[in-house]
């Protein structure tokens, strides 16, 4: 669609032969649209139609009607009495690969893919079906790897994971598949602490970990301490903004108004208020060296803040130190005066 | 409306360039002639989109009457589907991002009226397509027959329906728990429950919240201190942590922050250098970044980021 990142190109007037080949080029795309169109109001449902479609998605992936067309051929060859279902779906699977590769950005190609294994899910035996979206964890991670970042891909194995969870058989198996994910998490964050989208996906992994092995308060509290290790140790380097996102993700548990949506909800007032503590105290440690880094100080207020949030009183030392650090913050950050402004408006 | 990229290339070396409004009317209004290269045919699926970015982009910038009124309701009209919905161009499939675009053209030129002509079913046969495609158990929108769900599809749908004056064909308070569903402990929202925050999920959530009335259920200052923080020293603004920056974003992060009133958390004068700076000050449209080719899609988004930010001589735009 839109050009992202597309770098300009030497704006040289096309030759005689440049402007012949393009009209060309249209000439022979327009032309397998109209076959196409034709094929699909005709009815003809075919493997040569199926064909069609696919040089057409080649040439266009963007064409979201094409997909549809093709959902259509294939609802039609599936619905067919002794129709090698398995074998058809397979069939389409592959043939997504190379353009999911080429193309790992395009809504259509995974909202179809997503639609294929509806389908399998569907219309094959539970084991088969269960093998058929199996692969798809191995195939999402190549795409990760790739582009540790891609949305979609990210989203998919979202999916792909809540769904191998209910077609999974024992409750045992389904534990032992989220922690596979929480280790799968661990291994993005270790490849590259910067990447947010495996953070993130922790937080949700974290949650369905705990929930499903119907952790007692003592076991949460264990698992906010290993993670308050971890994100300690990542913060070696402060200027990561991704750390810091996880870090406030786990502060999250200490603030009464949400803490009932993170992974240890029932901590009593002092231990809240204790942990915050120390978060300052390890917190104003990096400052050593990293005076000039505005992250630091903004984490430092928003735990301060925390724990009054927690006790309900603001000690007035509490609020100097709080005035302190954001004098700092404004000079480093003048982007977003206007949001230290009004903090510091809101404080008085 | 043509999707093709370029011919231009955005700037970028300019010091300090103003808004060459001329140029982006020209150029908008060339897009549709552009028939001989490859490219206007493999975006035919994004047709009707480039009529609505394209012809927003003309208002804001003061030329509402750059393109010709009856072709455009004519081409609007020739996409509409006997279901009511709208493809992106004649002969392609109706779905709910064409039908939003659509309803949007033809209430932007006062043209809704047009609906109720000859056998069309009127606006209610539009709103009933929007309707029956939200799933009435979570509250959520499809995209289309096949089932896609995604925030977006929400927002369009409000948007669509609140500007034909049919919200009420459907659940509200459910499409509202639904976008609440979507908000993750930084304030954010993702395209579905669980998703990473992003920031043109933030803003479908927040206008739709906004179109539901229902603006109190957003973390204003946790929502705000995460788009904020998507402006880098450069001023241009990012999607997510650690991303790079692209015009687009000026409208998804700045519109969120108008509506929940933190827009002056960001440096709107170093947003707007850095978005003059994607502009082709020679032909016209801009880019994602300085540099890159132009086309319709970052050269409306780009405008409108400018609009908020109350540039002088451009019409002024609603953030919803």
């Amino acid at each position: 669609m839109a050009s992202h990142g597309v770098p300009r190109s030497n704006q040289t007037e096309k030759s005689q032969e440049a402007r012949q080949q393009e009209l060309q080029k249209i000439e022979k795309y327009q032309d397998l649209g109209r076959q196409v169109h034709q094929k699909v109001s005709d009815h003809e449902y075919t493997a040569d139609t199926l064909k069609l479609l696919g040089d057409l998605l080649e040439s266009n992936p963007e064409y979201y009607t094409i997909w549809n067309y093709r959902r259509r051929v294939l609802q039609h060859q599936l619905s067919q009495t002794d129709a090698p279902q398995a074998k058809l779906l397979g069939k389409d699977l592959q043939f997504l690969i190379p353009l999911l590769s080429k193309f790992p950005k395009c809504y259509w190609i995974w909202n179809y893919r997503l639609w294929l294994l509806d389908e399998a899910r569907r219309l094959l035996p539970l084991p088969e079906a269960r093998k058929t979206w199996e692969g798809e964890l191995v195939l999402v991670s190549m795409f990760l790897s790739k582009d540790r970042r891609n949305f979609h891909a990210w989203g998919y194995r979202q999916l792909v994971f809540d769904t191998l969870k209910q077609l999974a058989e024992a409750e045992e198996t389904r534990t032992s598949m989220t922690q596979k994910e929480f280790e799968y998490s661990d291994k993005k964050i270790r490849e590259n602490l910067s990447n947010f989208s495996a953070w993130h996906y922790r937080t949700k992994i974290i949650q369905r970990l705990l929930d499903e092995q119907s952790a007692s308060d003592a076991e949460r509290k264990k698992m906010l301490d290993d993670e308050l290790d971890f994100i300690h140790q990542a913060l070696i380097d402060p200027r990561d903004q991704s750390l810091w996102f996880y870090h406030q993700n786990l502060m999250c548990v200490f603030d009464p108004s949400v803490a009932e949506r993170t992974m240890a909800p029932n901590l009593s007032v002092s231990d809240r208020v204790q942990y915050l503590r120390n978060e300052v105290e390890f917190i104003e440690e990096m400052l050593d060296g990293d005076e000039d880094c505005k992250y630091i100080y903004q984490a430092l207020i928003d735990c301060t803040v925390l724990v009054s949030k927690v006790t309900g009183t603001r000690s007035d030392s509490d609020r100097d130190q709080i005035l302190s650090w954001l004098s700092e913050l404004k000079k480093l950050d003048p982007l977003r005066k206007g949001r230290w402004v009004d903090f510091e408006r809101s404080l008085s | 409306m043509s999707l093709v990229s370029g011919p231009g290339r955005a700037g970028g070396s300019l010091s300090r360039p103003d808004l060459c409004t001329l140029k982006h009317v020209a150029y908008i209004q060339k897009l549709d002639t552009r028939k001989d290269e490859l490219e206007y045919w493999l975006t035919e699926h994004l047709r009707l989109n480039g009529v609505y970015w394209g012809l927003t982009a003309l208002h804001l910038l003061g030329h509402p009457d750059a393109l010709p009124r009856q072709e455009t309701i004519d081409f609007v009209l020739s996409c509409q589907h006997d279901n009511g919905g709208f493809g992106a161009a004649p002969g392609h499939d109706p779905h709910m991002l064409y039908t939003v675009s659509a309803v949007q053209v033809l209430v932007m030129i006062d043209a809704a009226h047009e609906l109720e002509k000859g056998s069309r079913g009127g606006k209610e046969k539009v709103g009933s397509f929007i309707a029956n495609l939200q799933d009435r158990e979570t509250g959520a929108f499809m995209g289309d027959e096949w089932g896609e769900t995604d925030t977006r599809f929400l927002y369009g749908a409000l948007n669509a329906l609140s500007l034909l004056g049919l919200l009420d064909l459907v659940d509200v308070p459910k499409a509202v728990a639904y976008v609440q569903s979507c908000e993750n402990l930084d304030g954010a929202y993702g395209v579905r429950p669980g998703a990473e925050s992003h920031s043109g999920q933030v803003f479908t959530c927040v206008a739709a919240l906004a179109i539901a009335g229902r603006l109190d259920l957003v973390n204003k200052d946790r929502l705000g201190a995460w788009l904020c923080e998507r402006q880098v020293d450069q001023g241009g603004l990012n999607g997510r942590p650690e991303k790079v920056e692209d015009a687009c974003y000026s409208w998804w992060v700045g519109s969120s922050l108008a509506m929940i009133d933190r827009l002056h958390w960001i440096d709107g004068n170093k947003l707007a250098a850095f978005i003059l700076k994607c502009q082709d000050p020679e032909a016209g449209g801009f880019a994602d970044r300085p540099g890159n080719m132009v086309d319709v899609y970052h050269t409306h988004f780009a405008i409108a980021g400018l609009s908020l930010l109350k540039y002088a001589g451009l019409q002024e735009v609603d953030p919803i």
